[in-house]
């Protein structure tokens, strides 16, 4: 599918956009994400510890745990992939805000919706190839993971993290994430961590925050 | 204040979007005269909205309450009244704890999706607040509000007209696990408050198998004696090949942390098998080796199992002489040979000596569907690879002779000595270690019946009254003059239990309930059962009363569960309704206060209006009376209270049977050892006085089940349908709520060239049928399900249209209530067949649109 698009095309476009409007805040330390896609169960505690702790009503997901399955009977696989919002170093989400709702934080990077300006257009919402911002209907405005910083400011994990029951997804400065520097149980003796899986979008367009132990058939080419 | 009021007080309280509850809390601060200080701390943390963090908010330690198979905590965040957010476990409750912590020895009990969404059950639009008295037909779902007089009045004067008129085995108990397990306030077959409420009463018909797991129950109490065959859940981190038979622990959770000990397994090394029909979660979070196999055939396959291990002679000869009976020819007690059921020994029949079928992994195959050289494979890495653990869970024992396979495994687990040795595993009902489970009075009183019949034939019982002969409703042996005595069913009472829409072939029990005089509902929200019952009791859930938790079967820890905030509505505990009706019974039946003070002795009938001292005063006895002698345990009731966990620690991992192995202690059978031939079963000669009914083989043996993939019945019926245990609902609880219902839809899981050869395509709705009944649901297309088997998760909640047919997909519209001789009840022995429909599925009785989780298949 993707293949008829011409990549390059499509990055320089972002990047002059991105110039255009927006300087890029270089955080003090950046938090990110990791999760194994391989031991989650599946189980979406994480998903609903979420919707718990910001009220959400049916439909918006701040957290999002996607079932892939493949292989034909009887040589199946699956795997998971959990994403929410990756407080991506160059989000594709704020630039596109007309209001300028959306901001990313100087000490941690967390990406941020002010929702007192937020007026609902759902730009972002189009714009971030991970679905991470979602629109809710009840109060027409567009909101998303903030990295629960008010556990972060309070010296603890987010919800989701503390709510795993396999301690597979966990939260930490990104750069010591990627180089499996980072101590997290996320992260088995025998795993390494990676920027990109299959069923998770390029990461060369928003650089994101977030890294995955990927399952053998979800691997991608470096 | 009007019930329209308060649905819209509720559903201020639901607290669904953040802006309505922002309006309270601003309200709140303003009133304090400190809402500017509050809201500049606020921006903080939140740039764009006030909103009141963990550490501004009341935090109570409590935990979940569900017959689940865990029990994980749950700690409340309130302001005021209300609960506006739950975490979980994260290691600062416990003695010596701090934030983070999360030890192999004490790891954190964090709480599943289930019990993470607690807060929609609590504030649901189905929570029952008021008592209700039926107006319309039974169900019909017409109920007006009464009052708890009339309430109570009307339970308390048709309880003693039905014992007068149709003698002590009119009242049915249909008690269950359902919502409100803990110490004090149980809800439950025989350790129940309502147990000991009708017992007292003197008219109580007992129902006494087990849904989930009795193929399993009787099986072990034969085989060990015991159904404490578990191991801690730690254990399972010391395996080195766990075989997971027909065992999903990423949907069934299975106790505290036993998912999370088998990934730190998987880390070491440990190789994982699953058998099962479908690839589940588990399999792929643990990469096991799938070995699809047919519904209904487990005992087949382990039978060839055991033929290659003794004619390969891989078998640990040495365990089987000095552990167990009846393994072999050697291990043949003399006086079997005179019992009338006894004389077969177990490797002879698997070598076929009697009936001259050698039960080799070529005949296993043509039955089970698995390759022979599977079989084989399998049976040699079990037998060679040591410590090994062949976990043989409970949905294939909810089949027909379902305890054929649980005793079946029991012999692989003892021929490869894989029992009592720490990494290897003799589950069976996996219950590990004895819990202090009743701070009640737990007395001569305690479980009083005058009838027992086995649980899904109460509506057989009910139709065919008188004419039922006593092998048809197993009913239990007795003593007395009330042996063999049909009980005359005419009212049923639900404590904790949705059983009317959780037991088999509901068609049938429709027409049972129609000829019943009294239906009693006790539950905290209204569920399909309670559609159907005259009285509707509002019972306040675990938040709304004083208790403690204990693991369900596994995990060694108690959790304290205060009051968290007060009953909502008029609802009162199941301990209080009890109490207050055994005191009316009394004053009516010539008693006085006697009943009501020998029922709740620490209690008089104030406790109707204040529970509080008196919940304390039994817990406090029970920790400082039971836990703290019995179980070593130095931590003082009043600190327990203000950790809210107490986590044991033990020398080394719990292992069932680790005496028995090491130090020669005799196992709890009649003969000291581990039967493979039953002592019991032996010497049974009527059948039909035993509460079995039928005959029971004294060693494990295949037995075809009455349908199957193998049975004629396929022409009519080509799909064989099982009904696992969803993860998104405990049962039938939890169907209610919106955010479990989008982790998920209803839907029948189907096998992709199956759905090819009918054009289902995943989202079409198809009908599913048999001669006991018909739903509508929507498909799911998959390459991970064995073709031939329909996959549809038990609990849905029945929403039956004017024909008859099941809208919601509930799968026990389809089963049959005839169960296995020892109780095993027959939920996945069911043969039916699928078309496409027009028909609409009801994902649930509100209007709530359900999203199905995303599903990638890319590579197709
Ligand atoms: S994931 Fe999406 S919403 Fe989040 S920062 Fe990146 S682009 Fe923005
Ligand atoms: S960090 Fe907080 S807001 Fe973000 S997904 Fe996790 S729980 Fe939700
Ligand atoms: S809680 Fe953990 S195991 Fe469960 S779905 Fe989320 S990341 Fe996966």
């Amino acid at each position: 599918m993707t293949d008829t698009n011409d990549k390059s095309r499509i990055k320089a476009a972002v990047q002059r956009r991105k110039k255009a409007v927006y300087t890029p805040v270089v955080p003090d330390v950046q938090l990110g994400f990791v999760h194994n896609n391989v031991d989650c169960i599946g189980c979406r505690a994480c998903e609903i510890a979420c919707k718990d702790k910001n009220g959400l009503p049916p439909g918006p997901r701040f957290r999002r745990v996607q079932y892939v399955e493949g292989g034909t009977y009887p040589n199946v696989y699956a795997y998971k992939v959990n994403v929410s919002c990756n407080h991506c170093a160059e989000p594709a989400c704020l630039p596109t805000c007309p209001t300028g709702a959306i901001w990313k934080r100087k000490d941690n990077g967390i990406v941020d919706i002010d929702s007192t300006l937020c007026i609902g257009c759902r730009r972002c919402e189009a714009a971030c190839p991970y679905g991470a911002p979602q629109f809710i209907p009840e109060q027409n405005i567009v909101s998303k993971c903030n990295l629960c910083v008010d556990e972060i400011e309070a010296g603890r994990k987010p919800y989701c993290v503390m709510a795993c029951m396999m301690r597979v997804l966990d939260v930490g400065p990104i750069d010591l994430l990627r180089e499996n520097k980072y101590p997290t149980k996320a992260i088995g003796p025998n795993d390494e961590p990676v920027k990109a899986v299959r069923n998770f979008a390029n990461p060369d367009l928003t650089d994101p925050s977030i890294v995955f132990v990927a399952h053998s058939k979800g691997k991608v080419q470096p | 204040m009007s019930p329209i009021d308060n649905l819209e007080l509720l559903e201020s309280r639901l607290r669904l979007s953040r802006r309505s509850f922002l309006k309270s809390t601003a309200a709140g601060a303003a009133a304090l005269g400190s809402g500017a200080l509050i809201r500049s701390q606020d921006a903080k943390a939140f740039a764009y909205e006030p909103y009141s963090r963990d550490d501004q908010l009341h935090t109570v330690v409590t935990s979940c309450a569900h017959n689940c198979g865990s029990r994980h905590m749950l700690v409340a965040h309130k302001l005021g009244d209300v609960i506006v957010r739950l975490s979980t476990d994260d290691g600062r409750y416990q003695l010596d704890g701090a934030y983070g912590k999360d030890t192999e020895a004490e790891p954190q009990l964090r709480g599943c999706l289930r019990g993470r969404s607690y807060r929609q059950r609590l504030y649901s639009p189905e929570r029952l607040l008021y008592p209700m008295g039926r107006v319309g037909k039974r169900g019909e779902g017409k109920f007006k509000r009464i009052s708890w007089d009339e309430a109570l009045d009307y339970v308390a004067g048709k309880m003693i007209e039905l014992k007068d008129k149709y003698g002590p085995t009119a009242l049915l108990d249909q008690s269950y696990a359902g919502a409100s397990y803990g110490v004090l306030h149980k809800s439950d077959q025989i350790e129940g408050l309502l147990a000991r409420f009708l017992g007292m009463f003197s008219c109580r018909t007992s129902s006494w198998s087990v849904p989930s797991y009795q193929g399993t129950t009787t099986s072990s109490r034969w085989t060990f004696g015991t159904t404490e065959d578990g191991n801690e859940d730690d254990t399972f981190a010391h395996t080195k090949l766990m075989i997971m038979w027909g065992w999903n622990p990423a949907y069934t959770f299975h106790g505290g942390n036993t998912f999370y000990y088998m990934r730190m397994a998987k880390q070491r090394g440990c190789k994982f098998v699953l058998i099962d029909p479908q690839y589940t979660d588990s399999a792929s979070a643990y990469d096991a080796w799938w070995i699809p196999i047919r519904p209904n055939t487990d005992a087949a396959m382990m039978a060839g199992m055991a033929h290659y291990i003794f004619t390969n002679n891989l078998h640990d000869q040495a365990f089987i002489d000095r552990f167990c009976m009846g393994m072999d020819a050697g291990t043949m007690p003399a006086w079997a040979a005179n019992t009338p059921n006894g004389r077969e020994n177990f490797k002879d029949y698997i070598l076929g000596s009697y009936d001259g079928q050698p039960k080799t992994p070529e005949w296993a195959a043509a039955i089970c569907g698995v390759a022979a050289d599977d079989i084989k494979k399998l049976a040699d890495l079990y037998a060679r690879t040591k410590p090994a653990a062949l976990k043989a869970s409970w949905a294939p024992g909810r089949n027909a002779y379902g305890e054929q396979y649980n005793r079946m495994a029991a012999a692989l687990q003892a021929m490869t000595g894989n029992i009592g040795v720490l990494g290897g595993c003799a589950e069976g009902v996996g219950k590990a270690w004895h819990a202090e489970a009743v701070a009640y009075p737990y007395d001569q009183y305690s479980n009083i019946w005058f009838a027992s019949i086995k649980s899904d034939r109460w509506a057989h019982c009910v139709l065919n009254y008188p004419n039922v002969k006593r092998e048809e409703v197993g009913l239990w042996q007795r003593e007395d003059e009330l042996d063999g005595v049909i009980p005359n069913i005419k009212g049923i009472f639900w404590q904790g239990s949705d059983w009317f829409n959780q037991l088999t072939n509901i068609n049938k029990e429709i027409e049972a309930i129609n000829k019943l005089e009294l239906v009693v509902c006790m539950d905290s929200t209204i569920t399909p059962s309670g559609l159907y019952a005259d009285v509707l009791l509002p019972v306040a859930t675990h938040f709304e009363r004083h208790d403690v938790a204990l693991p369900w079967y596994k995990g060694h820890y108690y959790i304290h569960r205060p009051k968290v905030i007060e009953p909502m509505g008029d609802s009162k505990t199941d301990l209080q309704i009890f109490t207050e009706l055994a005191y009316r019974l009394g004053h009516r039946t010539g008693m006085g206060d006697r009943f009501g003070r020998t029922y709740n002795p620490k209690a008089d009938r104030s406790y109707w209006d204040n529970p509080d001292p008196v919940d304390e005063a039994y817990l406090r006895e029970w920790w400082e009376t039971k836990v703290m002698p019995h179980q070593h345990v130095d931590m003082p009731w009043e600190d327990f209270k203000r950790h809210g966990v107490y986590k044991f620690k033990f020398d080394k991992p719990h292992v069932a049977f680790r005496e028995q192995i090491e130090e020669g202690k005799p196992f709890q059978t009649p003969s000291g050892k581990i039967e493979i031939l039953s002592s019991q079963l032996a010497q049974i000669s009527d059948w039909t006085r035993t509460m079995y009914g039928y005959h029971v083989p004294s060693i494990p043996k295949w037995i075809e089940p009455w349908e199957s993939l193998n049975s004629p019945k396929t022409e009519e019926y080509p799909f064989h349908l099982i009904s696992p245990h969803p993860r998104w609902r405990t049962h039938s609880i939890f169907n209610n709520c919106s955010w479990l219902r989008e982790t998920y839809e209803q839907e029948v899981t189907v096998n992709a060239s199956d759905a090819r050869r009918l054009s289902i395509r995943t989202g079409d709705s198809v009908e599913i049928w048999n001669g006991r009944g018909r739903v509508v649901v929507p498909v799911y297309v998959t390459e991970r399900c064995m073709p031939g088997v329909l996959v549809l998760h038990e609990g849905a909640w029945l929403d039956l249209d004017d024909q008859g047919v099941d809208r919601s997909g509930n799968p026990d519209m389809l089963t049959l209530d005839e169960p296995s001789p020892a109780g095993a009840f027959a939920y996945n022995t069911v043969l039916c067949n699928m078309k496409k429909t027009n028909l609409r599925h009801r994902p649930g009785w509100d209007k709530l649109a359900t999203a199905r989780s995303h599903v990638f298949r890319r590579d197709l």
